[in-house]
């Protein structure tokens, strides 16, 4: 394969038919730069319809195109017409990299198209860099549950596939080009090869307790975290206003719900005072907390937690917790 | 009866690993190898299918052959057989390779209805393996599956719930379909001594690279992964905060209330 037949950095447009996913827009501003040193042109694919005032904001991320996609099968979301779609205009188009948001959905397709067009796919980077020896993109993503960085290439095949946690990147737009194309293209996918049918649809209903990713003070328990110590943590978060929130090993032994662990592969938050207890500083989980005040209690000294919080204390976790309830309740 | 293959991978227990100060390097030795934990809560899908639908589950793993202890342990909570693709031509796969490697060794023994794989592995963590091998297997496939409703051999359909990031929708999916699990209402089921002792009976066959006829080579292992890992490095840690000791807990807690309040 010659690399140099590929060209273009393209992010898939996720919408609900009315509005853009954040995350495709954090993608646009993030693969900007990339392109700015590549020299390739950054490409909004959109399948679907969405607005013009949609568009708008894809162009005000610096896209130079936008490719359109109208056609059969995209009413709603489907693996079999999501994926052909990639697979299809990957291969009339020959992008150097495709970019994803790592939404339920976006993570349902982009391997499976991946897998189509016989490249790789990488997941959860939290950070990119353009190789201009190599002309490759590297993925750095956290790998061993955080305890190391790893840089994935795809140094022989394109497209480059990769999928992005929402909130790994900020939006930043830097403005409309002067020239952009928008290219409309038809993709039709026949509706009776997909193979799923939506029988019903039922929204969350909103749980206060659960809602960590809006919550100003998270008390956040960490793998030593005792099942009947938890209460205690419970306490502490509300005398504080917060809630509680955990780790990874946390949700594993089954002791709080996925929907309380903080980190890259949980909620990413955004407190004004998150305070850990008994949590070692995984990458994948401090990529997660973006704290006014971070403040780590952890018995070993040496753990990585110290080196993000703004205020730790050494000591054991239940007994400061103890501590605190104690001089809060005072 | 329902045909049935459930995904499982041995991996470390990350938690477990620590990384050498002086190389920066993950120290591996010592660390134990346990079932991938998101496994086990699709073998358990996979259970409670068999046990409301009737069926047979297979297992299949790919890894050394010490992976066996992780399919015993799955044996021991009521998988029927087993099948641990080990070679070392096999070593060093990405998802890519390794969707592949599946797929050609599962098609020497059977064809399925119903494939499960657990939504991630603790090591690699990329959650691709589900929807790859889907593709290979060029079957339906529901990600994120938080609930198996109905299944229905006569109609060759499924009723299942799928967690979205803002909902949860119900799917109506033709068999054959790949499921990956959603851990909430599938629990790891802890094997019995009646399990153990059983599981100690049951079959698990060994393919290699070389019972598999027509294998390509070329995609399989190093040589057929698109993905390369050029280097590793430890996180770059930024400067450590302040720690708080004022001579007592009592004392130090109070410092700590303060900075809070302020």
């Amino acid at each position: 394969m010659d690399k140099s037949n590929y060209r273009d950095m393209w992010v898939h447009v996720e919408h609900d038919g009315k509005a853009v996913h954040p995350v495709s827009l954090e993608l646009l501003c993030e693969i900007r730069k990339l392109c700015d040193q590549s020299g390739d042109a950054l490409v909004a694919v959109v399948p679907g319809d969405v607005t013009e005032s949609e568009q708008e904001k894809l162009l005000a991320c610096g896209a130079d195109k936008l490719i359109l996609v109208s056609g059969t099968g995209y009413e709603r979301y489907n693996t079999e017409a999501y994926s052909n779609l990639y697979t299809v205009l990957s291969r009339k188009y020959r992008p150097s990299a495709v970019f994803v948001g790592a939404t339920v959905n976006g993570r349902d397709f982009a391997p499976h198209f991946a897998a189509n067009l016989e490249t790789g796919c990488t997941s959860d980077a939290t950070e990119l860099i353009y190789n201009p020896e190599t002309k490759d993109i590297e993925f750095v993503e956290p790998a061993a549950g955080g305890k190391i960085m790893a840089v994935i290439t795809i140094p022989v095949l394109r497209p480059q596939v990769g999928t992005i946690r929402p909130g790994t990147f900020k939006c930043v737009p830097t403005g409309k080009k002067e020239h952009v194309e928008i290219i409309r293209e038809e993709v039709s996918f026949d509706p009776a090869a997909i193979r799923t049918r939506l029988l019903g649809y039922v929204a969350n209903e909103f749980d206060p307790e659960l809602d960590i990713a809006n919550c100003e003070t998270i008390v956040c328990v960490g793998s030593p975290v005792k099942e009947e110590s938890l209460p205690k943590y419970r306490e502490l978060a509300a005398l504080l206003g917060g809630k509680l929130a955990c780790t990874r090993p946390v949700v594993d032994r089954e002791l709080l719900p996925y929907k309380l662990q903080v980190g890259q592969s949980g909620v990413m938050v955004k407190p004004k005072l998150y305070i850990g207890f008994g949590v070692s500083g995984a990458v994948n989980h401090v990529t997660g907390v973006d704290a006014e005040k971070f403040i780590a209690v952890n018995k070993d000294p040496a753990a990585p937690i110290f080196n993000y919080c703004d205020y730790g204390i050494v000591g054991d976790m239940d007994e400061v917790c103890d501590a605190m309830l104690a001089a809060l309740k005072a | 009866m329902l045909k049935i293959l459930c995904c499982v991978k041995q991996v470390p227990d990350v938690d477990q690993m620590r990384m050498d100060p002086e190389t920066g390097n993950l120290i591996r030795a010592g660390v134990p190898a346990i079932l991938n934990p998101q496994d086990a809560n699709a073998l358990s899908a996979a259970l409670k299918v068999k046990e409301t639908y009737g069926g047979e589950i297979t297992l299949i793993t790919m890894g050394p052959p010490n992976a066996e202890a992780a399919l015993r342990e799955c044996l021991a909570v009521g998988a029927d057989k087993a099948v641990l693709v080990t070679d070392r031509a096999f070593g060093n796969a990405d998802t890519l390779a390794t969707s592949y490697s599946i797929l050609s060794a599962a098609n020497t023994q059977d064809t399925f209805d119903m494939i499960f794989c657990g939504k991630e592995s603790l090591d690699g963590a990329t959650g691709q393996m589900g929807a790859q091998l889907a593709q290979r297997f060029g079957m339906a496939q529901v990600t994120s599956t938080l609930l198996i409703k109905d299944v229905s051999e006569e109609t060759g359909t499924a009723v299942v719930e799928r967690e979205l990031d803002d909902g949860v929708e119900t799917l109506e999916v033709k068999l054959p379909c790949l499921f990956t699990i959603e851990k909430t209402n599938y629990p790891v089921r802890i094997p019995n001594l009646k399990g153990k002792l059983a599981a100690k009976k049951k079959e698990i066959t060994t393919v290699t690279a070389n019972d598999i006829p027509d294998l390509d080579r070329g995609r399989i292992g190093d040589p057929g992964s698109p993905t390369k890992v050029p280097r590793m490095f430890p996180p770059v840690l930024p400067e450590p905060g302040v720690i708080l000791d004022e001579g007592s807990l009592e004392a130090t807690v109070a410092k700590l209330v303060d900075i809070i309040r302020a």
